[in-house]
């Protein structure tokens, strides 16, 4: 059982207000310390508020990982900041963008005219206009077939769960790879396949973390409810639960308990069997890891660890696996954030903050002369391919290069 | 290669991953958040008399100086902090033989052996008339505070003087790094500078906040000197402190390019091998977001701090407790006598900590290293006052590196 | 100085005394004030915050229920900016005596104390911090009383009807002549020179200093004095006054006030006012039975503890076997009648619930004595308000969101939110003598960070306006000591980790210097 968040431990030391990516390029958000512990102890659960401030958080929790004294600082602040868009009525806009499962099925009949009006600058124009989408911020396109269309014999029902074999392995591909990159899920199988492992696709829906961000809570613990649910027979089997987007793999992890509040033995059952791809290579497979193959890959690129892959707390499991690639050189980021959080950037209103939090990242990667980007959210990778025009990749993504694993890429050009 | 796992992120952890890196060690840092960098002045007090090095030979055990190996193992740890830092583009000034005066925020005397460029240059040996200005809408500097204590000392003090800061938007309560994010901007720094330059003429030493720059410290404090034609040096202000957090990025970005593995935000547990009988530590377990990931290693060196940091958590019943490998603490278990009664002078709880041998690993109950593979290292080792002494950072360099040696033995 | 006269001259600036001078101005009569120290220094600014219901005293002293319940009617009318209205339950947990709850509940019916019971669920709807073994609920009209905010309306309300508060006044000596007090005789403790005021009347509210006051025309009082520890944990756990279903006794209540919760009391005999020294087994105690209620006590931090003396009356033919056995009323000596001393009053007992009440009778007998009829107004008329700042909690979240769009809001003081202009304007106002007055006046330094932060700065605004007799140094050991006070009581865990830091940044970052 995680700990109550409290904002007492909190010695007011400004360490996280130093670390703070969002704070550092605005003058309008006082910092994780002042929205979060010290702003906490004047609100009150029966009384209106007024904190516009509170807004501007991003929510990327660089305050909770700086914070030595063991402050949930930005599980407080996404509370905080979720109580206030609910007050204040949340926009059309991020009702929407908070489903990106529902989008999708609403555009996969018509993935190919969505595809092509998200790349025309009058329609993006209009979508600023109307609802508030940033036209500059990176949208994904809509795959033509989703992932569990694509891997239909790998797709379990729950009772067959319980007679899988030993070794299975369950993914929790997220949205984003079932409906805008089947290829990552498709790499990650053949991966896993390759070592040994016999891989499954239970049932499963939205993590629900893009309505957490958009102070829908409610509608985001209904998600993690329906998970829990239908993940329980996968835990219950002793299967580890593996995912590729490391913002998913984070709410089942730690969200759903700290930030939604759903404190059970189901949800800590969850959070133990969770985890990401890399993580689990490195600390339940690394024995099968020398099985790889893998060829020299003659390239330079620039590794940024994700925000919410650093809060797991497991460092950065898929550069030490990178690290193993003959021939390949990796930069490290040196920067906290990259700016987009989720779907902070793509927002009208925040497009420009999240901008010049990433900025110092993207002149990092164009001054590197790298020959790509590597980083685990989905995201983050959209965000970094926008504003540095270089392609970037997901760890997995790397790896099939190294290991010659070809998976056609529609909506992109093959690595 | 050895692996090493050292838990704990201030100067202590961070110094000893990048000395074991430098050694050839595969290391793996791990801390549950940053340590207290940002609350320091970035320089490193040996002891707070005229001649650091000849009270530090004077000292005997149980001290963690002479523990560790008295003089020459600090000299060794400075000459690699120096290095260290060098490489890292700070450039520390100073000598074990002889202190710094320098002015701190209260007007008060600080006296360290080694301090970064722009803060040695304020040495108050210098004698030089000063000018201490701050700014319009700062308040983590005061320069009518700093002339008020430097008055009673007999500084030379030219003028005290609150100089503008231009164009700055509306918005909150700023903080130095705010402040330092605007001076790395080389436009608004020159612009500033124009507008200072009038009210500055006839002054030839300006002291001012520890705000001019982050990472481009260096370039910004050499240009404003130029362009004002004067000497700038830097006086920490309340955290966040600037030049703490200087000396804490580049001890960052060295162990990166050393390619030290960084785990941050997990609780590291101790993990004890079973199959050694008690002799040997396996590595630490991790509690992370989602479950307990064990981390092994062929040593450990704890260095996570002492009481405000956590390495010693003091409870309500008089327990004081480590917090990784629940060793046992050299302490006083009556909690009303932790205190002393002055809040600026010197408290008994200071005191408390691991006893350690000769090779920073840490006792047991007999008196014998609880473990041939563990070490400690900094403020949470026992037996030194180090804010009286004046001797925190050179104890947390020399014990580092005395564990690092041992531990890589 | 010349001899000063008035028609009522009262000492003690507590509660007590203020409500008497507020009173005695609203029906038109000279009087001055004289306090010892700063506003809210003594009993009253020591207390839980607790404006009662009734509730506590239903069994143990009815009369107490009633006036309680009476006055805080009264309380919500005339001054509800110092007033929030938590409400307040009564629970019983599984450490309370089971069949006390329908006891308590009949004789809240007779005190006339509206009680009104909830189930366990509903509690804990409204409190989810609270111990959810809990068997029973009641819901009392409890809230917390801001004794700062009310000190500070009642010295404003009194200045501006022509009176005098003189804070900083110690009084040396009774002027007696033909049997009958006729004055004191006062020593300024800033600065000046002793002087003399004549008066008519002389009321001795001096709370527990009653009988060392009354003592210096001679008399005694048989006065028992009790110390009473408390502690405010730094953040809100719960949001309504949580007391303990049972008879009165240590450490059964919960008071949110302001940015804090109170946890009290202790009750100790002391033999001196100024017996505040606080033991380690009331602090165990009080966070031990908090603990009952709030299960997660242990997690939140004590932010600092403190001691309040409260007079206790005890005439020889009371031989009561514990403090709390003693009445909680309050006592108006008339020594005309009690000893043959004329122009004398001693008013005490009681509690900041009542003071009110205490200030109305207290007047209605000096205009007896005086032979004057006019009724008290007090009931009926609205204290203003005052310079102190938004007291509901939101408020101050909201001012400090306000000033960040329009400019800079120039906080000093984070924690508590007190910018640099209040902090000048205090200055300004002269009754600050040193930082901690900025503490007591303004909240300054009263937050989680323990003056860490604001104490540097607030000693910065001393020096840039060159203000109070100590060097900025000086004044800021003086605060860091004063605030230490509070905090040793408490020093393990974050209290102590919060040390750790002012330490580190006074010490080793600022090297500030000991004074002793």
């Amino acid at each position: 059982m995680i700990p109550l968040p409290t904002i007492d431990a909190c010695l007011k030391c400004n360490i996280c207000t130093a670390a703070c990516p969002v704070a550092a390029v605005s003058d309008a958000f006082p910092g994780p310390k002042a929205v979060g512990p010290q702003a906490q102890r004047f609100r009150h659960p029966r009384l209106q508020l007024s904190e516009r401030s509170i807004a501007l958080c991003s929510g990327c929790g660089v305050c909770s990982r700086v914070c030595p004294h063991g402050v949930a600082v930005a599980d407080v602040n996404i509370v905080a900041k979720a109580h206030y868009a609910q007050q204040s009525g949340v926009p059309l806009r991020d009702h929407i963008i908070s489903r990106p499962a529902t989008l999708a099925r609403l555009a996969r009949p018509l993935a190919g005219l969505a595809n092509l009006s998200l790349r025309l600058r009058p329609i993006r124009q209009t979508m600023e206009l109307l609802l508030g989408v940033a036209s500059e911020a990176p949208l994904p396109p809509f795959a033509p077939r989703t992932l569990r269309r694509q891997l239909a014999d790998r797709c379990v029902i729950a009772d067959r769960i319980p007679r899988l074999p030993a070794d299975t392995i369950a993914y929790f591909h997220g949205c984003s790879s079932q409906h805008y990159e089947p290829h990552i899920g498709i790499m990650t199988v053949h991966l896993l396949e390759q070592l040994g492992f016999n891989v499954v696709l239970p049932p499963q829906t939205c993590c629900g973390l893009p309505l957490q961000s958009n102070g829908l809570l409610d509608a985001a613990r209904r998600y993690a409810r329906k998970n829990a649910g239908s993940l329980a027979p996968v835990i219950e089997a002793g299967i580890p639960i593996v995912g590729t987007s490391t913002s998913c793999t984070l709410a089942l992890k730690h969200d759903y308990r700290s930030i939604l509040d759903l404190r059970s033995e189901t949800f800590d059952a969850l959070a133990e069997s969770t985890f990401d791809l890399f993580e689990f290579l490195l600390w339940r497979a690394s024995d099968r890891l020398p099985r790889l193959e893998c060829q020299a890959l003659s390239a330079r690129a620039l590794y940024h660890p994700p925000c919410q892959l650093r809060l797991h707390g497991v460092g950065t499991p898929a550069l030490e696996v990178l690290q193993h690639i003959p021939g390949l050189e990796i930069l490290v980021s040196e920067h906290e954030c990259c700016g987009v959080a989720g779907t902070y950037g793509l927002k009208r209103e925040r497009y420009d903050t999240a901008r010049q939090v990433g900025s110092p990242l993207f002149q990092q990667a164009q001054s590197a002369e790298v020959d790509f980007l590597i980083t685990d959210s989905e995201t983050c990778r959209w965000w970094l391919n926008a504003h540095t025009g270089l392609p970037a990749y997901h760890p997995v993504e790397v790896i099939a290069m190294a290991i010659g694993l070809q998976v056609p890429c529609p909506t992109r050009n093959a690595p | 290669m050895k692996h090493l796992i050292v838990v704990g992120a201030g100067l202590t952890g961070l110094f000893a991953a990048a000395l074991a890196a430098a050694r050839g060690a595969r290391v793996t840092l791990v801390a549950r958040g940053r340590g207290s960098l940002a609350l320091s002045h970035g320089c490193i007090d040996l002891w707070a008399t005229k001649s650091p090095s000849r009270s530090i030979r004077r000292l005997r055990h149980p001290h963690p100086y002479a523990l560790a190996g008295g003089f020459p193992r600090l000299q060794s740890a400075l000459a690699d902090f120096i290095y260290l830092l060098d490489r890292q583009g700070i450039e520390y000034h100073g000598a074990p033989s002889r202190n710094h005066r320098l002015i701190t925020a209260l007007g008060t005397a600080h006296l360290t052996a080694l301090a970064p460029f722009s803060l040695a240059a304020g040495d108050l040996n210098r004698a030089e008339p000063i000018v201490v200005a701050g700014f319009e809408g700062f308040f983590d500097f005061s320069p009518h505070l700093v002339a008020s204590g430097l008055q009673r000392q007999g500084a030379d003090i030219q003028d005290c003087l609150t100089l503008p800061l231009i164009e700055l938007p509306p918005g909150r309560e700023r903080f130095a790094t705010d402040l330092a994010r605007l001076f790395e901007t080389p436009e608004w720094r020159r612009e500033l500078a124009r507008s200072w330059k009038p009210r500055l003429t006839g002054v030839r030493h300006l002291a001012l906040p520890a705000v001019l720059g982050l990472e481009h410290n260096f370039i910004v404090w050499q240009e404003l000197q130029d362009l004002l034609a004067l000497t700038i040096s830097e006086i920490p202000t309340l955290p966040p402190s600037l030049p703490g957090i200087r000396l804490e990025r580049a001890l960052r970005r060295s162990l990166s390019s050393a390619g030290v593995q960084i785990i941050e935000g997990s609780r590291a547990v101790g993990r004890v091998d079973g199959r050694s009988g008690g002799q040997l530590v396996s590595g630490v377990v991790l509690q992370t977001a989602g479950g307990p990931r064990l981390i092994a290693a062929d040593a450990v060196i704890l260095a996570t701090g002492g009481v405000l940091n956590g390495g010693l958590v003091f409870h309500e019943d008089g327990r004081v407790q480590e917090s990784v490998f629940d060793l046992p603490v050299a302490h006083d278990d009556d909690r009303t006598r932790w205190l002393g009664s002055d809040p600026f002078g010197s408290h008994p709880y200071a005191l408390f900590g691991l006893h350690v041998d000769q090779h920073m690993r840490p006792l047991g109950a007999n008196a014998k290293p609880a473990f041939e593979n563990l070490f400690a290292a900094g403020s949470l080792l026992a037996g030194a006052d180090r804010s009286r002494e004046g001797s925190r950072q050179g104890i947390d360099l020399a014990t580092a590196h005395c564990a690092v040696e041992a531990a890589l033995a | 100085m010349p001899t000063l006269s008035t028609q009522v001259l009262v000492i003690g600036g507590g509660a007590t005394g203020l409500g008497i001078a507020w009173d005695a101005a609203l029906r038109g009569l000279k009087v001055i004030l004289l306090e010892q120290g700063d506003l809210a220094q003594g009993t009253s600014g020591r207390y839980h915050g607790l404006l009662h219901s009734g509730g506590r005293y239903v069994t143990s002293d009815p009369h107490s229920a009633r006036d309680c319940a009476r006055e805080n009617a009264i309380l919500r009318r005339i001054i509800p900016a110092a007033i929030e209205d938590t409400g307040g339950l009564f629970v019983s947990t599984p450490a309370d005596p089971p069949q006390f709850a329908d006891r308590w509940l009949e004789a809240c019916g007779r005190c006339n104390v509206p009680a009104q019971e909830i189930t366990p669920a509903q509690a804990l709807r409204r409190e989810p911090m609270l111990n959810p073994r809990i068997s029973r609920a009641f819901y009392v009209n409890d809230a917390s009383l801001n004794s700062f905010h009310l000190l500070h309306a009642l010295t404003e309300s009194v200045r501006s009807s022509g009176c005098q508060v003189l804070l900083w006044h110690q009084v040396v000596a009774l002027l007696i002549a033909r049997q009958a007090v006729v004055g004191a005789r006062v020593r300024p403790l800033a600065q000046g020179e002793e002087f003399s005021i004549l008066a008519d009347v002389v009321v001795n509210a001096t709370g527990p200093w009653t009988a060392a006051v009354a003592a210096l025309a001679g008399l005694h009082i048989p006065l028992t004095l009790g110390k009473g520890t408390l502690i405010a944990m730094a953040s809100r756990v719960v949001n309504t006054v949580i007391n303990r279903c049972k008879p009165p006794s240590d450490g059964d209540i919960i008071v949110p006030v302001d940015t804090v919760n109170v946890l009290g009391t202790t009750d100790v005999p002391v033999s001196s006012p100024e017996q505040r020294s606080i033991e380690p087994w009331e602090i165990d105690l009080l966070l031990a039975e908090g603990e009952i209620l709030i299960p997660s006590l242990s997690q939140y931090r004590p932010l600092r503890a403190w001691a309040g003396i409260r007079p206790l009356y005890r005439p020889q033919e009371v031989e009561a076997i514990n403090n709390r056995s003693i009445t909680r009323g309050h006592i108006i000596l008339d020594h005309a009648e009690n000893d043959s001393l004329g122009g004398l009053i001693s008013v005490f007992g009681g509690k900041l619930t009542t003071f009110r009440l205490m200030a109305e009778q207290t007047v209605d007998l000096i205009c007896r004595r005086l032979g004057i009829r006019s009724p008290s107004l007090t009931a009926e008329t609205p204290l203003q308000p005052g310079h102190r700042r938004h007291y509901s909690l939101p408020a101050r979240l909201t001012s400090i969101e306000s000033a960040r769009a329009t400019g800079h809001p120039d906080l000093l003081c984070e924690c508590e939110v007190v910018s640099k202009g209040e902090v000048l304007t205090a200055l300004q106002g002269g009754d600050v003598a040193e930082l901690a007055d900025l503490m007591r006046d303004l909240r300054l330094g009263m937050g989680p960070c323990q003056g860490t932060f604001c104490a540097y700065r607030a000693a910065a605004v001393l020096a840039e306006v060159g203000a109070g007799a100590q060097t900025p140094q000086q004044a800021l050991h003086a605060f860091a000591s004063e605030r230490s006070r509070g905090l040793s009581p408490l020093a393990w865990g974050t209290t102590l980790r919060q040390m750790a830091l002012q330490h580190r940044v006074y010490v080793d970052l600022l090297h500030a210097e000991v004074t002793d």
